[in-house]
């Protein structure tokens, strides 16, 4: 090879790195606002009095608002400081068990509702029921829904104080609906799978203009989706599981049944939203999130936490809708932001945790701003409309037809399976009953581990 | 006096005690290595001693009892059908990124050698990629190849090819990812590969050149003979580091995906292990993965090995 040839390859090399790495520093085609900067670690109050460490997930705009509360608590409690540490989730759980297994866990900490179990049943967290009513405490039982109350317990032990509740729904681009002639009051919503197809191919349209229930319709290049399957499907998996009369679990809770036919029908309507009515992307290689920001998108299955992703978006008219309806009854996925603390926690420490805990309970209110909704039902009657359409909207669901996490041990490792599978069936590489059977063998095998 | 008797039974003892220049010279050696090897017993040795002794246990982390299982985690290994993907997806990936990865350095390697102008800038820019983190690659990689608003589908349109789903497609998401990877890591084995062509005497090539060889043979025929231990080297290296990777999948394709396509032996062991909770069932996938690469790299040695000449 010359020189000249050479020196031709190293500058096309040259080039393709310079224009990576130009890609690196100028970022994305889509506008978007700088998240608001969330601390990792942040001290809040005087660093007098009693001090106490405070670990949660939060590490999104919700931590923002939690902190906002904490500071405005340490204000009206100067005898206590609170130091948070904010870990993504996956982080969290793994610290806090090494934190345990080291006896240096966490004052308190925030997980969800279905995690109770596994740390439950390592009997490693402080019973709460003198917190409620019907313990001697403050908290009275009927201010929290019976649906995520039920998470609270294990073994007829309560183990949490639920922050709120999260969960599913879908936010709309208004404008998007509007220009296809349909309603975007959620009355109007359609009620059965038929109806959501029907919505989802008025919505989604090729680069022509066809819509998907055109003859015309090219499905294979397609500008504006009606509908993502590739948002969480897990959660949104359980939902249709439900929608469809099945279960997660046996009643005895030791047995496997996403396979159920119930099961396979739920998976393979969404299967069928890609592959069968082009109304969907596949669920690899698209970002959902991305994609409604940019106006590919018109219906995105999300949750309470898109409120205030939403009102950054100023250039995407959009509102929240109850989640869809699939089978033949509704149902929608949610959990439970749980305040525990470590069963070894006493004295002047545990006194200050507590505090917090009903401090920030009984100010609820507050946390809405975080887009999630107040887990007392007192809080969820005093939220304005005007300023918490969605947070009414979709706590309403929760309480009429929420459904939440299998409770297990063994949870964690579950939903990593689960969500594998399910991945393989939405991308068709594996058929929807293939795919729930393989789920249920690794899942089954994972609860009798316990 | 008194000094002098002093110094003359010093000096009969330091010739009783002397020792000889061999034995300080190993003394001195091992002085120098014991930073590093207290270091490596500590946090390294004593690591791996430990995970082969958790593979014999039902170890879970906060479980209160944690029962000796002899062998039980390693015949589960054995019949467990994702752990047997895994290491296909695994041993694909690392091959194809190993093969590329050298090519491409050895290719970046030969041109930057050449006497041309802005050579050393051509090598610091070739090398760069090298310097970035795994997070920043896979972000970048990611937007590169998206189907939605990536640079690659972008300027394939106008060849009039519709967006291909690189990181979605069963078929697609091992090249990619392995491409990924070569763009980022060819810089430090390029380096490798400019010190080993700057080792082959000048001379062999006028040599070749007297006797009317082209390009093409003095490559074959003098640059990859007298090139086989640095290949050997890059090879070896390579296949340790890529064997292990966990990151780009991680970031890229959301652990693995789409199904498990893309699903890797190390994520395997860090879902068993933090995941999962199951320390002794992870640390089996440990070991079984360090015997992997070990026999890997020495059947490398055979067939790579053989025929060099140091």
């Amino acid at each position: 090879m010359s020189k000249r040839s050479y020196l031709l390859a190293s500058v096309m090399i040259a080039m393709i790195v310079v224009m990576a790495l130009m890609m690196s520093m100028t970022g994305t085609t889509v506008a978007q606002d700088d998240p608001t900067a969330t601390p990792i670690v942040a001290e809040i109050g005087g660093g007098g009095g009693t001090h106490i460490s405070f670990w949660n997930g939060l590490t999104g705009s919700d931590g923002v608002t939690l902190n906002e509360m904490l500071a405005v608590f340490a204000e009206e409690n100067p005898d206590v400081s609170v130091t948070v540490e904010m870990i993504i989730w996956d982080t969290l759980y793994q610290k806090l068990q090494t934190a345990f297994i080291a006896n240096e866990p966490p004052d308190v900490f925030l997980l969800h509702a279905s995690e109770i179990p596994m740390f439950g049943s390592f009997g490693v967290l402080r019973d709460l029921g003198d917190q409620y009513v019907s313990g001697g405490g403050w908290l009275p039982d009927d201010d929290i829904a019976a649906t995520t109350m039920s998470g609270m317990i294990l073994d007829g032990t309560i183990y949490g104080i639920p922050l709120d509740n999260h969960g599913r729904g879908l936010w709309i681009n208004i404008d998007m609906f509007e220009a296809a002639g349909l309603s975007t009051d959620p009355a109007d919503a359609p009620t059965d799978y038929d109806g959501w197809v029907e919505l989802f191919q008025k919505l989604t349209l090729d680069a022509n203009g066809n819509n998907a229930l055109s003859p015309d319709f090219d499905p294979e290049n397609v500008v504006q989706w009606g509908y993502a399957v590739g948002e969480w499907p897990n959660v949104n998996f359980i939902a249709a599981l439900y929608q469809e009369g099945g279960s997660f679990l046996s009643e005895d809770g030791k047995t496997v049944t996403v396979n159920s036919e119930a099961g396979i029908a739920a998976l393979q309507k969404t299967v069928d939203l890609v592959y069968k009515y082009h109304v969907s992307p596949p669920e690899a290689g698209f970002d959902t999130w991305q994609g409604f920001g940019a106006g590919t998108l018109a219906v995105l299955p999300t949750g309470t936490w898109y409120r205030n992703q939403s009102l950054l978006q100023t250039d995407i008219n959009s509102m929240a809708w109850p989640n869809w309806v699939f089978g033949q009854q509704p149902a929608t996925w949610f959990g439970a932001h749980t305040f525990m603390i470590p069963a070894g926690l006493g004295g002047e420490k545990l006194d200050a945790v507590l505090s917090m805990i009903q401090w920030v309970s009984e100010h609820q209110v507050d946390w809405a701003a975080s887009g999630q909704v107040p887990a007392r039902l007192s809080a969820q009657a005093a939220l304005d409309p005007e300023n918490y359409p969605s947070n009414i909207l979709l706590g309403q669901t929760f309480g009429e037809y929420g459904v939440q996490d299998p409770r297990s041990p063994a949870v964690q490792e579950m939903l990593t399976n689960l969500a594998a599978e399910l991945s393989a069936a939405l991308n068709n590489i594996k058929s929807p009953e293939e795919a729930l059977n393989d789920a249920a063998k690794i899942m089954q095998d994972a609860l009798d581990r316990g | 006096m008194f000094s002098i008797n002093a110094r003359t039974a010093m000096s009969t003892r330091l010739t009783r005690f002397s020792v000889s220049l061999r034995t300080r010279e190993a003394l001195a050696a091992y002085a120098f290595l014991a930073p590093f090897m207290i270091f490596f017993s500590i946090f390294f040795l004593r690591a791996v001693v430990k995970a082969v002794e958790f593979s014999f246990y039902d170890w879970r982390l906060l479980r209160p009892s944690k029962p000796y299982i002899g062998l039980d985690n390693y015949r589960e290994l054995l019949d467990d059908e994702i752990w047997w993907l895994a290491l296909e997806n695994t041993i694909k990936f690392a091959a194809m990124t190993v093969v590329g990865t050298t090519a491409v350095a050895l290719a970046a390697a030969v041109a930057v050698i050449q006497p041309i102008r802005g050579r050393g800038f051509f090598r610091v820019l070739l090398y760069m990629p090298s310097l970035l983190s795994v997070g920043a690659v896979g972000l970048v990689w990611v937007w590169l190849l998206s189907t939605q608003f990536g640079v690659i589908n972008y300027g394939l349109s106008f060849f009039d090819i519709r967006p291909i789903n690189w990181l979605g497609d069963p078929d697609l998401v091992l090249p990619a990812l392995s491409l990924t990877t070569i763009w980022w890591t060819f810089g430090f084995p390029m380096l490798i590969f400019i010190a080993g062509l700057q080792g082959i005497p000048h001379h062999l090539y006028e040599a070749a050149k007297i006797d009317g060889a082209n390009g093409l043979q003095i490559f074959y025929r003098i640059t990859i003979p007298l090139l086989r231990p640095t290949i050997l080297f890059v090879t070896v290296t390579g296949f340790i580091s890529h064997f292990q990777v966990y990151g780009q999948p991680y970031i890229m394709t959301g652990g693995g995906g789409p199904g498990r396509a893309s699903y890797t032996v190390v994520i395997y062991l860090y879902q068993m292990a933090w995941r999962a909770f199951r320390m002794g069932y992870g640390a089996a996938v440990a070991v079984a993965i360090a015997v992997i690469m070990a026999v890997i790299t020495a059947a490398q040695f055979v067939i790579i090995g053989r025929r060099v000449e140091y």
